[in-house]
């Protein structure tokens, strides 16, 4: 019988199509891949002594990560219904819920970055992060330091002042000090060099700030002794045979940042660049993990909005022929929710 | 071939939709009703998995496929389940200090560690 002219064409393989076989196997790696970043982050957060959960310490939100989650779900229900829909022959059906779930991916990507903004406003970004007190009183340092030269890079930049290393910030400091009692260059107007003036004055008296709290983190004394080399040397005076100054400390760095904020000439520019001292223990390797899984999962949303728009293109001439591609691209949305059903509980809540 | 896999099987997924969207509330109630730490990780990693079901089941179509999705996923999720065990005995037991080698001076952080453990160890004495 199997000799027979009418017997069925010998099949091979696995009674699905090739592409819905590759997509399975890809899903396969993919698994792999998240598992990496999903499970290193269980190890790390087992293995460390404890783990920043505070809402102040993370700026983790709850409830956009909820909404984020649900904007998935529906996009997930509408993709399987498009591909109901392709199956049934009703590609208008189709082409509607594919473009419900290419918005709401739009809008997950959207809550995604008002939460990463939230994360980038207050510095919570990986290698970043004050872990300990000395480590939170030299950001302070740094940050200002950082502002400091900023501010000097507008005279070089402008002609104002001229030497040939910019970076060597305390010789740029004794030539802006020296502006306001200097004569105005040609290219200058008078009302433009009176700005300068102006700003020179404030800048300066920022950059005396920033250096004695400098002078101060680097020889680990407190700010309640004046700057080196005086200051200094009248603090050992004091001390007897063995013992060393006090040091620096997170409480009066913090007090003096305030002191510095609420200075009228410079107060709202240190306001604006210099975050308040705040240290999160683990909360660099938190941003890590944070920001590579949530990361690696938006590039995979993009991926799938690339194939979503690529169908999506086809527009009234979506037929059976893309049947196929729409499931496949379903099964690889699915997945993309099904990572995020498991980044949720585990970053947003535990 | 979609054709006849379509009509082998009727799911309602609107129903699923509404299961998926009670988990997640279920999620952030346990979030909100502040349990023991212990318990509300069992609690929301179950719902994850039993929501995972959900859209593997029934969204995938893992449950009117062949037995082919055995031999496809076995693999990958014994080597998914094998990572994480693998990585656990060398960075899963507390090998990070709290004051992040990785980050500042190293002299400056083994002083505060060290003293950081010294005043540990003179509370417990």
């Amino acid at each position: 019988m199997s000799h027979s002219p009418k017997a069925p064409a010998l099949r091979m393989g696995i009674p699905i199509p090739n592409s819905k076989l590759g997509m399975w196997l890809f899903l396969g790696t993919e698994i792999m891949f998240f598992t990496a970043f999903i499970g290193s982050y269980i190890v790390l957060r087992l293995g460390s002594r404890g783990w920043p959960t505070d809402y102040n310490d993370t700026h983790i939100n709850v409830l956009l990560g909820g909404v984020n989650t649900f904007v998935l779900i529906v996009s997930s229900y509408c993709v399987v219904v498009a591909h109901e829909a392709m199956a049934l022959k009703n590609f208008a059906r189709a082409r509607q819920f594919l473009w419900v779930t290419l918005i709401l991916a739009f809008v997950f990507l959207g809550i995604k970055g008002v939460e990463y903004k939230g994360k980038i406003d207050h510095d919570i970004l990986p290698g970043r992060i004050p872990e300990t007190a000395s480590q939170a009183v030299k950001k302070v340092s740094n940050q200002l330091e950082e502002l400091v030269r900023e501010r000097f890079s507008r005279y070089i930049d402008a002609g104002v002042v001229s030497y040939p290393q910019p970076g060597d910030i305390l010789n740029v400091a004794n030539l802006i000090r020296e502006i306001p009692n200097g004569e105005r260059p040609n290219e200058l107007t008078t009302e433009q060099f009176e700005q300068w003036k102006t700003s020179a004055a404030a800048d300066y008296a920022l950059f005396l700030k920033w250096q004695d709290l400098h002078e101060h983190v680097v020889a680990n004394v407190s700010l309640e002794y004046p700057a080196a080399p005086a200051g200094f040397l009248e603090a050992r005076t004091k001390l007897k045979a063995g013992e060393k100054p006090p040091e620096i400390t997170l409480d009066e760095t913090r007090k003096r940042l305030n002191e510095m904020k609420a200075n009228e000439q410079y107060g709202a520019l240190v306001s604006a660049h210099v975050f308040d001292p705040h240290p999160i223990v683990y909360g660099n390797i938190f941003a890590s993990t944070y920001f590579i899984m949530t990361g690696f999962h938006a590039i995979h949303v993009i991926v799938g909005m690339i194939l979503f728009i690529i169908v999506l293109k086809q527009g009234s001439a979506l037929n059976e022929k893309w049947t196929d591609w729409v499931e496949n691209s379903g099964l690889y949305w699915h997945f993309v929710d099904l990572v995020w059903i498991f980044l949720f509980p585990m970053l947003y809540i535990i | 071939m979609s054709d006849e896999h379509h009509s082998s099987h009727h799911v309602n997924y609107l129903t699923i939709f509404f299961v998926l969207c009670g988990c997640t509330a279920l999620s952030v109630a346990f979030d909100v009703l502040h349990f023991a730490k212990p318990v509300t990780m069992v609690l929301v990693l179950a719902v994850a998995c039993a929501k995972a079901m959900c859209v593997m089941m029934y969204f995938m179509h893992l449950k009117f496929e062949g037995n082919w999705k055995f031999v496809l996923l076995a693999p990958t999720t014994i080597l998914a389940i094998g990572l994480p065990l693998a990585l656990f005995p060398d960075i899963g037991s507390s090998y990070y200090t709290p004051t992040a080698p990785q980050v500042g001076v190293w002299a400056d952080e083994i002083a505060e560690y060290e003293q950081h453990d010294a005043a540990e160890q003179a509370e417990k004495q």
